[in-house]
């Protein structure tokens, strides 16, 4: 079997006194788009930055491309591609001159799908990156990335500054990518609808440890479902009934309101649930899974998650 | 809403942004002054000393033309002449800067689109940095004045010189504010001023060494000059300034009163849509940095042409009085009699060979700079990993050290050669003395390299002081106040005065590159090995 372009495990990372990761895992299988998903300071970008050579871990084992990524840098990055969080780019050189300074050095390129992505990106490359705004830098990394042929990309927060358009063409393209089956990407994000439209995997980090991974289902697994009925019983019958579906494991915030009941329920006490609410008489059902925002709410921070959930 | 509301507002920013800025200026102006007072008070000390000095001054035309057309024996007007051609430069280009800080970089940076959506008029930004930039510029006309007049100058002709200041300080402020309505990028708007100054200086120059005095009165500079304070005094002369000054306001409010917020008529300039030879590490930094060789080369070539003219005066060392020469000639490794000439001609050589060896320090500054911009950080995703990248760079920075090195030689040989001596023999002579330097240059290079390894947040500050203590103290300015050099550290005094007609040793040259190359090793192993953003 082949091994993982990206695997990680124990990683440990510090500066000075701030203990910037702490035992970071992260595995990522070939043909993937796995999300990586933490809030600001998670320790994503120093891990991506381990990751391509530029740190070099204090700790733990870091694999990529069934290479070392600090002493194979060289050879390794022939293979990949990435797009920094916060792009830069030399105030002299036209955005045209970028892209093929990127592509070239890691071997050649395909004009035509260079050319093709310009297109579609809306870039003109004769500016000088002095005079672009902070979106077109970004589409100058993501066009230079995007078209070469790297078996890895390495996205980190790719979409920061796009307008919605250029977004939605950005989705395009990984879709695009993840449909040949054989590229992986590894994008670092905030936009969660992003996150949750294009990613196989997702994995979870936090003031520089792995809280979670897994497949988005497995991830909503362990968040509560909510549920809105509306009961055929008269209002007597129902607080009678009510009460026996808050008494049941795994149910939460139970209200009614003018005849409609409102709960959330773990995923394990949806059967018992929705038994107890047929046998009530279910008029109308409304069940909403959660969403990745709710996962990463509850994961990052619980006020946040008891405010979310408050606020439904 | 009135174009010009806001304006005492703006001022007053702009005021408060200026403090930590305008007093350098100032007191650079007034000790620039001051110096060469004591400077002439020093070495002309009597009035024959000084008689003789200025013969020797009028003789020599390149020389003479660094403050002026003539030379007279008076305290006040050899001040004015030795400090004049800096002061109305610097008092221009602080004006200079001054408004495009206050108008275009603050317009390019978004700093006025800010300003302009509260109660801000659209002429107000120009208004208070021509009011601010001209009042620094008056300051420091007067500043002088005051001190001159302080250490006992003749105080008509110490007002005339800081008018003289004053106006060219004014002058290129109204030149800034039209280069600021026109440009529409700070950068381009202050490579259009410093031109102007560029040029300005150079016809004034030109003038005044060839008698064209013609050149003069179209040069901004030159109006300052053409004054001649302490011995004509003819303020009057700065009608034409003042005129110039108020036509090109004009000017630049009329252009701000119908642009838009961010226009310029000057667009900047569009690049290649491809770079298909951009591909490794050395295309890349030749890119990069070209612009910054080519500006060093055109302005070493510049220097070395005027070298070769003023080395007319190495003649003349023989007949110079003081120990000031004296000095020079003992610490360049000389002494008066056989040779003087030589020794002078080896001397400048080095001055050209301390100067250029700020290239390789400053290039070695720019891979920190790309380090901490995050400009390499895209680049170091590819198989251009750091050591490939920073080597890239060494290899421009070595063969650019050389090819300035070059350039000085050839252009101070050949102008030297044929105004004074002999073509056949001095171009290649010269030539020889000035490539005989690259190792030390290089050398100082690797220094820095290694510093940007091991302790790149220090490499920059370290860079600065080693060319500073290597240039300043150890070799062209220690002697002169007889804090000689020479140290073990200093790499140049190794070298050993072939022009002078020392034989040629390879040894210290050898020993210099085997050194650079184990500093440039230890510094890339240092860089491979550490954290690198």
């Amino acid at each position: 079997m082949m091994t993982a372009p990206i695997s990680v495990s124990g990683l440990v990372k510090t500066f000075g006194r701030t203990r910037a990761l702490d035992g970071l895992d992260l595995t990522v299988d070939t043909g993937e788009v796995h999300g990586f998903l933490g809030p600001n300071g998670a320790g994503k970008s120093t891990t991506i930055r381990i990751l391509l050579g530029l740190l070099c871990a204090d700790a733990g084992t870091a694999r990529l491309l069934g290479g070392d990524p600090w002493d194979d840098a060289t050879r390794l990055h022939s293979r990949l591609a990435y797009v920094p969080g916060d792009v830069t780019l030399w105030p002299g050189l036209s955005g045209g001159e970028v892209i093929d300074l990127l592509l070239q050095s890691r071997g050649g390129a395909d004009r035509a799908r260079r050319q093709e992505l310009i297109e579609r990106f809306d870039l003109d490359p004769r500016v000088k990156a002095r005079a672009y705004s902070k979106g077109n830098r970004q589409k100058v990394a993501l066009i230079a990335a995007l078209a070469s042929d790297a078996e890895l990309l390495i996205l980190d927060e790719p979409t920061a500054g796009l307008d919605p358009l250029m977004e939605a063409v950005f989705r395009d393209v990984v879709r695009e990518t993840r449909r040949r089956g054989d590229r992986t990407v590894l994008l670092s994000s905030h936009i969660l609808t992003e996150v949750e439209e294009l990613c196989d995997r997702v994995t979870i980090i936090r003031d520089g440890r792995t809280i979670d991974t897994g497949s988005l289902p497995d991830l909503r697994h362990l968040t509560r479902t909510s549920i809105q009925a509306e009961l055929s019983a008269s209002p007597g019958e129902l607080s009678g009934a009510t009460g026996e579906l808050a008494e049941l494991p795994g149910v939460h915030d139970l209200r009614t309101e003018n005849g409609l009941v409102r709960f959330d329920v773990e995923a394990d006490a949806l059967g018992p649930a929705l038994r107890c609410l047929a046998s009530l008489g279910v008029r109308s059902l409304v069940s909403r899974p959660p969403t990745l925002e709710q996962v990463f709410l509850r994961h990052y921070d619980r006020a946040g998650a008891a405010r979310a959930e408050a606020a439904r | 809403m009135n174009a010009l509301t806001g304006t005492a507002r703006s001022a007053r920013l702009a005021l408060r942004r200026e403090r930590g800025i305008a007093p350098w200026w100032i007191i650079l102006l007034v000790a620039l002054a001051l110096v060469m007072v004591s400077y002439i008070n020093r070495n002309m000390s009597t009035p024959e000393l000084m008689a003789t000095y200025t013969t020797m001054i009028n003789r020599n035309s390149f020389f003479r033309a660094l403050g002026g057309g003539f030379v007279v024996p008076e305290l006040g007007y050899m001040a004015a002449w030795r400090s004049g051609g800096f002061l109305y430069v610097l008092n221009g280009l602080a004006a200079l800067m001054a408004v495009v800080r206050y108008t275009r970089a603050d317009e390019e940076s978004g700093r006025i689109e800010l300003l302009r959506a509260g109660v801000l008029g659209r002429r107000a930004p120009l208004t208070a940095a021509l009011l601010v930039a001209g009042g620094v510029g008056f300051a420091g006309g007067a500043a002088t004045t005051i001190a001159l007049i302080g250490i006992g100058l003749d105080p008509a002709g110490s007002i005339v010189y800081g008018a003289a200041i004053t106006m060219a300080g004014w002058v290129f402020g109204a030149i800034a504010a039209v280069a600021a309505q026109l440009a529409q990028t700070a950068r381009t708007a202050r490579a259009i001023g410093l031109s102007v100054l560029g040029i300005a200086y150079i016809l004034r120059y030109a003038g005044d060494a060839s008698g064209q005095y013609w050149m003069k009165y179209i040069s901004p500079i030159g109006w300052s000059h053409l004054v001649e304070p302490y011995w004509s005094d003819r303020w009057w002369l700065l009608a034409i300034p003042a005129a110039v000054t108020a036509a090109l306001t004009a000017i630049a409010y009329r252009l701000a009163g119908r642009r838009d917020l961010g226009a310029g008529l000057i667009h900047e300039r569009r690049g290649p849509a491809t770079a298909p030879g951009l591909r490794g590490p050395i295309s890349l930094s030749w890119r990069l940095h070209r612009g910054l060789l080519i500006t060093w080369a055109a302005g070493i070539a510049c220097f070395a042409a005027a070298a070769g003219g003023v080395s007319t005066l190495a003649y003349q060392f023989t007949e110079a009085p003081g120990v000031t020469v004296d000095n020079l000639l003992k610490a360049f490794g000389g002494s008066l009699g056989g040779g003087a000439v030589d020794f002078a001609l080896w001397a400048i050589i080095l001055i050209f060979a301390h100067v250029i060896a700020l290239y390789p320090v400053l290039m070695v500054q720019r891979l920190r700079a790309d380090e901490i911009a995050g400009r390499a950080e895209a680049v170091q995703a590819t198989p251009m990993t750091r050591l490939r990248w920073a080597a890239g760079q060494l290899v421009v920075t070595g063969l650019g050290t050389a090819a300035l090195l070059a350039v000085a030689g050839v252009v101070f040989g050949t102008f030297y050669a044929f105004l004074v001596g002999d073509p056949a023999s001095d171009i290649a002579r010269l030539l020889a003395g000035t490539l005989g330097t690259i190792p030390a240059a290089w050398l100082v290079g690797a220094v820095c390299m290694l510093a940007y390894g091991l302790v790149p947040r220090a490499s920059v500050a370290i860079g600065w002081i080693i060319w500073i203590a290597v240039a300043v103290v150890g070799r062209a300015a220690g002697p002169l106040y007889g804090l000689w050099g020479g140290t073990p550290f200093e790499p140049f005094h190794y070298i050993p005065n072939t022009v002078a007609g020392a034989p040629f040793d390879p040894a210290p040259a050898l020993t210099m590159v085997a050194l650079s190359a184990l500093l440039l090793g230890g510094g890339l192993l240092a860089l491979r090995r550490r954290d690198f953003g």
